[in-house]
């Protein structure tokens, strides 16, 4: 077993997407293809030579947002069952000829949109764009698949429940959006995964999974016109339907103060969260945002990071992230100390916070983070993978490659000014949500003092909330 | 999409040095690597790739917690903690804050073998780095506060990855109880008394025995020369002197003349298991053989473990297994993730009976291809980037002695033949090598007592 010194900030790389660029010389991604299909299917292409990988990178503009209310997890099942049996294919022929190939076909669901990930060598090519578009226009979805995936899905909670850093961001967006819109579970819960039957299943897919409502990315070793003359003949021929757009609702952030205690006996350690409603994909605000977060809490000298950690050893990491999505999503500090040191930490967050709004940020600090944001960007465009995920990603929330090629622009122009203005707007400080998993018998007396509307559930029981009974 | 927060990867370690490629597929590519050993002793290795103004740089020092002692295990890993807590020219906290204005950032990890540290930069920010590198292997600085800081800093670590996390724990009692004579028995976090007991005497002792240039190990990929890195290194490295390197390990784990058992209770909602089995060292000619057999029973859907215990019996939900690189015979680890209420020994005879289908009647050709495909895109994953490139290089050098051997891999894997797979199976998947971990959750009432 390896250890490292800071894990939770290898995470954050993962965690943000927004790009930016470099200093010394400038960024800029490699000018791609466009073509829209008669069909509406929406196909970009870019070539990326030197690893013999291709990567393709479907994204269905239909998430969990459209899980029926009480079946959540619906999009996500579904997702997951177009590789589990296709009018040519059983399961497990299905994972036999991908494996062999040494590649893969993937598929899942976030709340705005479903996506089929695949990644072949470029001598499979023909074999594996075979078996990526028989998982996406030809699956049938065995019961008997359904039934089990359903069943592990039902386990995989519970055993996310076992740890308490892998479920904190789920009860948390459960509370702060009260169980509506982003507040709703892309994985389901242990009620609603019951509630989930093979009809509602093959209904997702007949009505969502159309070619209008795709974008298909390519990125990688091949040539575009070649490429775009395979998807022509795989995909040209797929009927277009109409699919209406999912309403997302807007919810506005929360006001005042609650708290959820979640009890988990046997923990040692407190895991909270801390935060707001806060902005959508594409605020005009977002570059200012990214820089000012990650003076906050967006790398290891951060200021939560230097408070809670360096400076004081009370926790391993302390970190913040914005979490933009199609409508307002989540705003959250994160951090975790010892059930004894569970107000001291929350405190001391809270302090930093209200540092920031009272102080702003020096010139030094926004020096030193435009210089870290555009030093570590080139990294994260590094892959065929990466790239075929940020251009459709991109494409989906209607944002283009100037995301990419003015960042270095959009960076140096945020001034201190600027950034006081994004601090008072988007960095909440007297409306807060709070959410804890630890245990309670040893924590609760020292937390309350933190919100007038307390609530509290026991990790054991099901679902994240509102509590079943209360649905 | 579970955000936020990073698993220890107990549960799927990646082995670094499974590298593949046979005759029958495309070969592996071939990059050239610049080498030079300076005059204190430090290896440097350089890969030149201007594909994005970055780079990468890895030092690796040969000093883990196989080096430790009873009393003061985990030091490695603290110690790797206080190398980031202020020398000479970089005081406390300087060090991070320099790279990070520089564009920089970095980490490090430490397991039972060695201790390594990872710098990803711009290349306008290379001086810095080298300044702080040199800075730190030759001056490091102990403040008695920043001792106590990160005392509760590595509690914390520890309390998250261990206590807080049943696999971490579990993981944690397998190493303790296959190992009855040799240090891989102990963690590498250290147990908590220990951290909590360790002394400035403690670091000062571990930084003499590990931290001379000749037990180090410098890798450099990305936008670089290989003459301005080497030009950077004679005057910033060179000049450091070199010392003893740490006393070799002897002790040697005597092998194992039957099963061994243990039994975890705690407040969970599933149970786990995990079995270990003693294999040999990264640089045994069977290395390679094994992970073959590896792939073959555990990875991908269409592996023969997943097919039985997730797929047909459907009494797991995730079953795995996992070598990682090492200097002295180690363990090869399966971790299956029962489903709630089915009992991991269960689990347990559906996994020894897939060892023992492999043991009587041959793999299939297909299995066997199939497997060296997988391995040709783990070669290509772990060397597509700048940071991969830099680790795999550093892991081969320092676990097979000699990076180059990178580039034989696929002629080794292409080797192995269905026959080696029998033998290995055989030889170390048997009753009497293993070491059995179970999980078993608590009741409800016992857990509110």
């Amino acid at each position: 077993m390896s250890v490292s010194k800071k894990c939770s900030f290898v995470l954050i790389a993962l965690v943000l997407i927004f790009p930016a660029a470099l200093s010394a010389q400038s960024i800029h991604i490699a000018t791609h293809e466009k073509v829209v299909f008669k069909n509406g299917l929406t196909v970009l292409l870019l070539e990326k030579h030197g690893v013999p990988i291709v990567n393709l990178a479907a994204l269905v503009k239909t998430g969990s947002a459209a899980d029926p209310p009480g079946q959540e997890g619906l999009a996500s099942i579904t997702a997951q069952l177009l590789r589990k049996g296709t009018q040519k294919r059983t399961a497990q022929q299905f994972a036999a000829d991908t494996d062999f190939t040494g590649g893969s076909v993937e598929a899942d669901a976030g709340a705005d949109f479903s996506t089929v990930q695949a990644e072949f060598l470029n001598k499979d090519l023909t074999h594996g764009l075979e078996l990526f578009s028989d998982a996406l226009l030809h699956p049938v979805f065995p019961q008997a698949e359904a039934d089990k995936l359903l069943a592990q899905s039902m386990d995989s909670v519970r055993a996310a429940k076992d740890d308490a850093r892998s479920v904190l961001g789920t009860y948390y967006n459960a509370y702060l959006f009260n169980g509506n819109g982003y507040g709703r579970t892309a994985d389901g819960d242990e009620i609603s995964l019951t509630k989930i039957h093979r009809d509602a299943i093959v209904k997702f897919y007949e009505t969502y999974y159309a070619p209008g409502n795709i974008i298909l990315a390519v990125a990688g070793d091949f040539q575009a016109a070649e490429m775009k003359k395979k998807l022509e003949e795989v995909f040209g021929q797929w009927p277009s339907k109409p699919v209406t757009a999912v309403k997302i609702p807007v919810l506005p952030p929360v006001k005042g103060k609650k708290l959820l205690l979640i009890d988990k006996p046997d923990a040692t350690q407190t895991y909270f969260a801390i935060g707001n409603v806060a902005t959508a994909a594409g605020d005009p605000d977002r570059v200012a945002i990214r820089l000012v977060n990650t003076v906050f809490g967006g790398r290891f000298t951060s200021l939560l990071n230097e408070a809670l950690r360096v400076e004081s050893g009370l926790t391993y990491g302390a970190m913040s992230t914005f979490d933009p999505r199609k409508a307002p999503g989540p705003f959250g500090i994160y951090s975790y100390t010892k059930n004894e040191t569970t107000a001291q930490a929350i405190d001391m967050a809270l302090q930093v916070l209200q540092k920031l709004h009272k102080q702003g940020i020096t010139a030094d600090e926004l020096a030193s983070t435009k210089s870290y944001i555009k030093g570590q960007f080139p990294p994260s465009l590094e892959t065929s993978k990466q790239l075929a995920q940020i251009i459709v990603i991109d494409e989906f929330y209607g944002l283009d490659d100037r995301e990419i090629n003015d960042l270095e622009a959009r960076i140096d122009a945020v001034t201190p000014a600027i950034a006081q203005q994004v601090i008072q707007k988007h960095f909440p400080t007297d409306n807060l949500v709070f959410t804890l998993i630890g245990k309670s018998s040893e924590i609760a007396p020292a937390v309350h003092k933190y919100a007038e509307k307390q609530d509290a559930r026991v990790i054991s029981e099901p679902g994240f909330w509102p509590p079943p009974a209360q649905k | 999409m579970k955000k936020h927060w990073l698993r220890i990867a107990t549960l799927a370690m990646v082995c670094v040095a499974c590298l593949s490629c046979i005759g029958t597929t495309a070969a592996a590519q071939e990059f050239p690597v610049a080498e030079r050993t300076l005059k204190n002793g430090m290896k440097v290795l350089v890969q030149s790739d201007h594909s994005i103004p970055n780079v990468a740089l890895y030092i690796f020092y040969h000093i883990g917690s196989r080096n430790e002692r009873p009393g003061t295990t985990g030091i490695s890993h603290f110690f790797e903690h206080m190398m980031f807590n202020g020398a000479k020219k970089y005081g406390p906290g300087e060090l991070d804050k320099a790279m990070e204005a520089n564009g920089g950032s970095n980490n490090a990890y430490t397991n039972q073998n060695v201790t390594v540290y990872q710098d990803w930069f711009p290349r306008s920010a290379m001086p810095l780095i080298f300044d702080i590198e040199a800075d730190r292997i030759q001056n490091l600085n102990f403040d008695p506060q920043k001792i106590e800081s990160e005392r509760g800093v590595v509690a914390s670590e520890r309390r998250s990855s261990v206590d807080n996390d049943n696999a971490g724990l579990l993981d944690e009692q397998l190493w303790a109880s296959a190992f009855i004579a040799h240090p891989y028995q102990w963690p590498v976090l250290g147990w908590m008394s220990d951290i909590e007991h360790w002394t400035i005497d403690d670091l000062k002792h571990h930084f003499a025995m590990g931290y001379s240039p000749s037990n180090a190990t410098m890798v450099v990929v990305g936008d670089v020369t290989p003459e301005e890195i080497f030009q950077l290194c004679e005057k910033t490295v060179e000049p450091i002197p070199s010392h003893a390197p740490p006393p070799p390990v002897t002790t040697v784990e005597p092998p194992q003349l039957g099963e061994r058992r243990l039994v975890v209770h705690k407040a969970a909602e599933l149970p786990l298991l995990m079995i270990a089995y003693h294999v040999p060292q990264t640089n045994h000619p069977d290395f390679y053989a094994t992970n073959i057999l590896r792939t073959i029973l555990f990875q991908g859907e269409s592996s023969r473990m997943y097919q039985r215990l997730v797929d047909k019996d459907q009494i797991a939900l995730d079953v795995s297994s996992s070598v990682e690189p090492a200097f002295d015979p180690t363990l090869a680890i399966i971790v299956a993730q029962p489903k709630q209420g089915i009992d991991p020994q269960k689990c347990e005879k559906a996994i020894y009976e897939e060892l023992e289908r492999v043991k009587l009647s041959a793999i299939t050709d297909q299995e066997l291809e199939k497997a060296k495909n997988i391995r040709l895109m783990e070669f290509y994953h772990q060397v597509r980037t700048i940071n991969g490139r830099a680790n795999t290089i550093g892991t081969y050098e320092v676990f097979d002695g000699d990076y180059k051997k990178l580039f034989d891999a696929a002629k080794n894997y292409a080797a192995v033949t269905k026959e080696d797979l029998q033998r290995v199976a055989k030889a170390y998947f048997g009753a009497d090598n293993r070491t059995v971990a179970s999980l078993l959750p608590d009741n409800e009432e016992k857990a509110k007592q």
